[in-house]
């Protein structure tokens, strides 16, 4: 019965999108939206396939724009966290402005990007490092500063060092909390990759859909949409699973549950 | 524990903790010998587990001193062991690698650290759980690998804080039994913190009451040795007498 029930839960959402994707089909098959203001999802599934070795590319120069500043963010969240958590002084003085950087419209930034680093790859990756970072970093903050004081005195109580308090203690509790930043950041990824693209450049899925855009090939566009939806949920799952093997505990948790 | 020779392990003298400009406990005198029991008994939130945090070097006291195997200590981490009510075990280790957190922390390669606790499972009744994680074990054996924790940084001076208080009573006075048989087994030296008369009559050589505002040993009893086998032994009139004498002093 209760088998039963998860699969249930499981079509759910499938019979949803399947529901939409066929009135969307319908409405422009019917002639209700002329093709050219939106294609259908037959003809974005078309496009697709037909321009595929040309939009692979792109997707690849985009990707790897997206996996360059996610791990440039990583590697940047840690040093904060570690530097905030292990000195209140930096907290107080850094967590404002990491606030502060949030508000800024990206979409005004770019462009100064473009001004500042060229058309190359640098601005498109630093737009990836400025969306990737603050989540990672707020999270991961939380994280190690939610441990329980009483653990911490325990361990302190042992003769433990700051450094082994860190990493037997904290760090290893604040996983959780690490993964759940980084799900979001992986999510955003692509995505500030192709704001950073579509300020200008060579190439990139964000140059590829500017350039549709600019021939009325709608359908390409929605095809490169399409292709950055699969890729960051793909990316979003790949993290997922990623936590789930190095953290086999909180799945005990679940089973339990 | 009948066995226990007269030389203390842990002697705490005149010492005064204050929070915020008042005194929480003050004026504490008391020692531990090699092999005993001994129970600080008092209300809730009167300032036990300051005192404790004061012995295990957490906290630096105003005044007095603290005195380990005749060297003091005061202010001093790393010294004695500290169980507390939680369990606080790691959830991504396993029974043995949280059994092997003090050894690792005092630098011991973990393949040794782990074939010195894998040794210890029996004795802790463990044996079939070692590769199990916290959250596959129930409250009462959380609170036996705690113990294997805190056994495995020292035995010369356990400092329990109410380790079976957040347990239901059935399973509570199980743990009290399992307590006294590891004892026998490991003849450690334990100073226990409870609000609880029983569990202080069960398990204790000696109870310290301590009481008031800010607290302060008001005495100190010595509990009689003899039929104190099992529970049901609570019920002869010799320990419900010293039951109401302690009573009265709280």
């Amino acid at each position: 019965m209760r088998k039963y029930q998860n699969i249930v839960d499981r079509l759910i959402p499938i019979v949803f999108i399947l529901a939409i994707l066929i009135l969307w089909q319908l409405v422009v098959d019917l002639g209700w939206v002329e093709r050219y203001v939106l294609p259908s999802p037959m003809d974005i599934i078309k496009a697709l396939v037909e321009n595929w070795s040309e939009i692979m590319m792109h997707t690849g120069v985009t990707f790897f724009e997206g996996m360059v500043g996610l791990v440039v963010a990583i590697s940047l969240s840690l040093l904060m966290a570690i530097a905030m958590d292990q000195y209140p002084m930096v907290k107080k003085a850094v967590y404002p402005v990491l606030v502060m950087s949030q508000t800024v419209p990206i979409i005004v930034i770019a462009p100064l990007l473009a001004m500042w680093f060229g058309f190359g790859i640098a601005p498109k990756i630093f737009v990836v490092v400025l969306v990737c970072f603050f989540p990672i970093t707020v999270n991961l903050i939380e994280g190690l500063q939610s441990v329980d004081g009483e653990l911490i005195n325990l361990t302190r109580s042992m003769g433990a060092s700051k450094r082994q308090i860190f990493t037997k203690i904290k760090f290893p509790s604040a996983l959780p909390y690490f993964f759940s930043g980084l799900k979001i950041a992986v999510t955003y990824s692509i995505m500030g990759a192709v704001i950073g693209e579509w300020l200008g450049g060579k190439a990139g899925l964000g140059v590829y859909m500017l350039r549709a855009r600019h021939a009325f090939a709608l359908d390409l566009v929605f095809a490169s949409i399409l292709v950055i939806v699969i890729l960051s949920i793909g990316l979003f799952y790949g993290i997922a699973m990623i936590q789930r093997a190095l953290m086999p505990w909180e799945r005990l948790k679940e089973e339990e549950g | 524990m009948n066995t226990c020779q007269n030389k203390p392990v842990l002697k705490v003298e005149q010492v005064t903790k204050e929070y915020n400009h008042k005194n929480i406990i003050e004026g504490i005198d008391l020692y531990l010998n090699q092999g005993e029991f001994v129970t600080i008994l008092g209300p809730s939130g009167c300032g036990k587990s300051t005192l404790f945090n004061v012995i295990a070097g957490l906290l630096t006291p105003e005044t007095g001193k603290i005195f380990v195997n005749d060297a003091e200590v005061t202010g001093r981490t790393g010294i004695v062991s500290y169980m507390y009510q939680k369990d606080l075990l790691l959830p991504w280790r396993t029974v043995v690698d949280n059994g092997i957190l003090p050894l690792e922390i005092r630098g011991i390669k973990k393949k040794e650290a782990r074939e010195k606790v894998r040794e210890m499972l029996p004795v802790f009744e463990l044996e079939s759980d070692g590769d199990k994680y916290p959250n596959q074990l129930s409250g009462g054996m959380k609170q036996r690998v705690s113990l294997l924790r805190t056994y495995m940084f020292s035995k010369e001076i356990m400092l329990l804080d109410e380790p079976f208080g957040g347990l239901d009573a059935i399973t509570r006075l199980k743990m009290q039994e399992y307590l006294m048989a590891i004892l026998k087994k490991i003849k450690g030296s334990v100073l226990f913190i409870t609000h609880d008369i029983d569990e202080a009559i069960f398990l204790s050589d000696r109870i310290y009451v301590i009481n008031g505002s800010p607290a302060h040993i008001v005495e100190e009893f010595k509990v009689p040795q003899k039929h104190k086998e099992t529970q049901a032994a609570l019920v002869s009139s010799e320990l419900s007498q010293l039951r109401r004498d302690i009573l009265k002093r709280l």
